[in-house]
């Protein structure tokens, strides 16, 4: 058996934080948001990362497959893409006048995505799914928004619902929300509100909390893409989390249709603060037209990094190697599960797998197995996806198994059959 | 927004509603109620009825108003909530002859019930006091959570999205409650319901309190240690949710 890891310098830190910052650690990386069960089991803060490694402010090693939430897709500290930004760093970064690297980076874009005949920079995913919504409503001049449920698209008030704090009636009352991969609710939507819808927006498939992922059902965006067209409505792919895991060319390609517009962030950059918005042709006035922009939207460094990135992926056929080791660490924890006699799920894409003990429908069952994995030196979360990164070695996935595999005994331990 | 017919529906579940806990809880209330053996019918046009029955110094709460030794009748919803809050006085249409009970005993209990309820902030420094007061604050909440998550707008929407099963709210070693989830509408547990489906465990009284009061944040508990959460964490996470309504609707 592992020896168990001790968080007493990450709980010292979270003490002094929780003083001075909102909850501590705001968010999805917060132990509340991420689920941490028991939150003893989980560490709190990093002191440093390396290719999948991320140890934490006690100095504990961990495998991580949590990836930053996605950003980290060639390893951390990839050197190409950190030297494409130190070099860039070294002539401008954040000016007055935007570095020509942004230009490349636009091109590199539209050469490399399906659906984009222009790109459009800011920070966050929130930022780009923002204007693809206020694009989409000037373009349409139509107010309603069509969402499947189990969505998620950002933080601003659009993307929320009328339960949360801070969001009020008027901020969601065009929302409209049908079922993941039910096209006759759909369809639906567009018969009671004719002429009134401005866009649909989904992710590439269903990667939802507390479920199973589902993929979609075959041809269900095929029939969603020429409803949107048949309507005149706006469709938005969000591939911010799963973009550049499944398809460079993007998950809507992936998928076998084209987008309207398509937003990027997470593995863009491999971590440098960037996202994107693409799209065709016929909604690039609409955006020239519009009033958005931030302070730090155009900066260079991460435009340089996003090339690097995008231009490495391309070289190492990244959503192939993704894929690949994906699969072979699903099954490694699919036998490990099947050894200790636990229906372990393993759904989504191999590349950012959702995983769910399916024995315990309440899930605490789960929890005490990613509680024990954690605590060994396997960064999973209990119930989001989780993301295979580039550097990922076979040894790592290994590893991981071996781990998982004390993880599952130990549960089986506690839960004799 | 406040609605009035929502609020009425707390005031009658979750606060009158908490008479059988304080009588549980309280010798001195017990006391006021040991020979009595009636029934105090609520009719609220538009409203809930519910009928709290009164037998050897125990109550309890029950829908409908039929059969009941006193009839009240309130002409709305905010005429409830008035008297609830203090701003009037409960007239009966039948039953007169427990009259007395009414503006006697039955007001002492409500007096009783207030001053645990919205305490005196030197009171909570008494020990037992303090413990009756959070224990009786988390039946009101268990019961208000149901309510809301039933006929507020924006609390059905939060319990649209709770999947079936026994949310489990417990003090410490002290106390169990639970809140059931079925086709999305919710009922108060008043007793230990057993291992929820999911669950929110405050580490102890002053934990609890401090929640109910506002003065810590239960993500940054989370974070703490001092509340766990477990099982299915949407359930939780949609009651915490309704609970900010509750608090809405409570203040």
């Amino acid at each position: 058996m592992r020896k168990l890891n001790d968080y007493t310098k990450s709980r010292e830190a979270f003490d002094r934080a929780v003083k001075v910052i909102p909850s501590g650690i705001y968010g999805h990386q917060g132990p509340a948001e991420g689920c941490y069960v028991p939150v003893e089991a989980f560490p709190l803060f990093s002191s440093r990362a390396q290719g999948s490694y991320l140890w934490d402010a006690d100095g504990n090693r961990f495998i991580d497959y949590m990836c930053a939430y996605g950003p980290n897709i060639l390893g951390y500290h990839d050197p190409d893409v950190d030297a494409a930004a130190a070099k860039q760093r070294a002539i401008s970064d954040c000016t007055t006048l935007p570095n020509t690297v942004m230009v490349d980076f636009a091109e590199l874009l539209v050469d490399t995505v399906a659906c984009a005949d222009w790109a459009f920079f800011a920070k966050n995913g929130n930022d780009v799914t923002t204007l693809a919504i206020m694009a989409a409503r000037a373009y349409t001049h139509r107010k309603k928004i069509v969402f499947f449920k189990g969505y998620y698209h950002g933080v601003s008030p659009w993307t929320q619902k009328i339960d949360y704090a801070g969001v009020i009636e008027e901020d969601v009352m065009h929302n409209i929300y049908v079922e993941w991969n039910n096209y006759e609710q759909l369809e639906a939507v567009f018969e009671e509100y004719q002429g009134e819808i401005a866009a649909v927006i989904g992710q590439p498939y269903m990667h939802g909390n507390f479920m199973d992922n589902v993929l979609p059902a075959t041809g269900f965006w095929q029939k969603v893409r020429k409803k949107c067209t048949e309507e005149g409505t706006v469709l938005v792919v969000d591939d911010v989390r799963a973009g550049f895991r499944l398809d460079l060319a993007g998950s809507d390609h992936y998928f076998g249709f084209e987008a309207d517009l398509i937003c990027f962030c997470k593995a863009l950059a491999n971590g440098y603060n960037v996202s994107a918005l693409c799209g065709k042709e016929f909604l690039k006035n609409t955006i020239s037209s519009m009033s958005y922009t931030g302070s730090y939207w155009l900066s260079a460094v991460p435009f340089a990094a996003g090339i690097a990135c995008i231009e490495k992926m391309k070289k190492i056929n990244c959503p192939k190697l993704l894929d690949e080791q994906g699969t072979k660490l699903k099954n490694g924890l699919l036998e490990a599960a099947k050894k200790y006699s636990f229906d372990l799920h393993v759904t989504g894409a191999p590349s950012l797998f959702y995983l769910r003990i399916a024995d315990d429908p309440s899930l605490k069952l789960h929890q005490e197995w990613i509680a024990e994995c954690v605590k060994r030196g396997v960064f999973f979360t209990n119930h989001h996806n989780h993301f295979i990164n580039a550097s990922l070695t076979d040894d790592d996935i290994k590893e991981t198994v071996e781990i998982a595999a004390e993880a599952f005994e130990v549960v089986r331990g506690c839960h004799p059959l | 927004m406040k609605d009035e017919r929502v609020l009425a529906h707390c005031n009658l579940f979750g606060v009158l509603g908490a008479i059988p806990y304080l009588l549980e809880l309280d010798p001195a209330a017990r006391e006021l109620v040991n020979e009595k053996s009636l029934s105090l019918g609520f009719a609220i046009k538009d409203g809930p009825r519910a009928t709290l029955r009164f037998a050897n110094g125990a109550a309890e709460m029950t829908e409908g108003i039929e059969r009941c030794s006193i009839k009240l009748y309130f002409s709305s919803c905010k005429k409830f909530n008035d008297m609830i809050d203090g701003k009037g006085n409960p007239l009966p249409v039948s039953g007169f002859w427990h009259i007395g009970f009414l503006l006697g005993a039955f007001t002492k209990l409500t007096d009783l019930l207030s001053a645990y309820l919205r305490p005196e902030p030197s009171r909570l420094e008494d020990p037992v006091f303090f413990e009756r007061s959070t224990v009786l604050m988390l039946h009101v909440i268990a019961s208000a959570v149901a309510e809301v998550g039933n006929y507020d707008r924006v609390g059905s929407f939060s319990a649209s999205n709770i999947v079936d099963g026994v949310i489990r709210l417990s003090i410490g070693d002290t106390l169990s409650v639970g809140v059931r989830a079925k086709d999305h509408k919710l009922t108060a547990i008043h007793t230990d319901p057993g291992e929820g489906f999911s669950e929110m465990r405050f580490a102890n009284l002053k934990t609890a309190r401090d929640l109910f009061d506002g003065r810590i944040n239960a993500v940054a508990a989370v974070g703490m240690g001092e509340v766990r959460i477990g099982g299915m964490i949407s359930q939780v996470d949609n009651v915490n949710r309704i609970l900010d309504r509750v608090s809405l609707y409570l203040a």
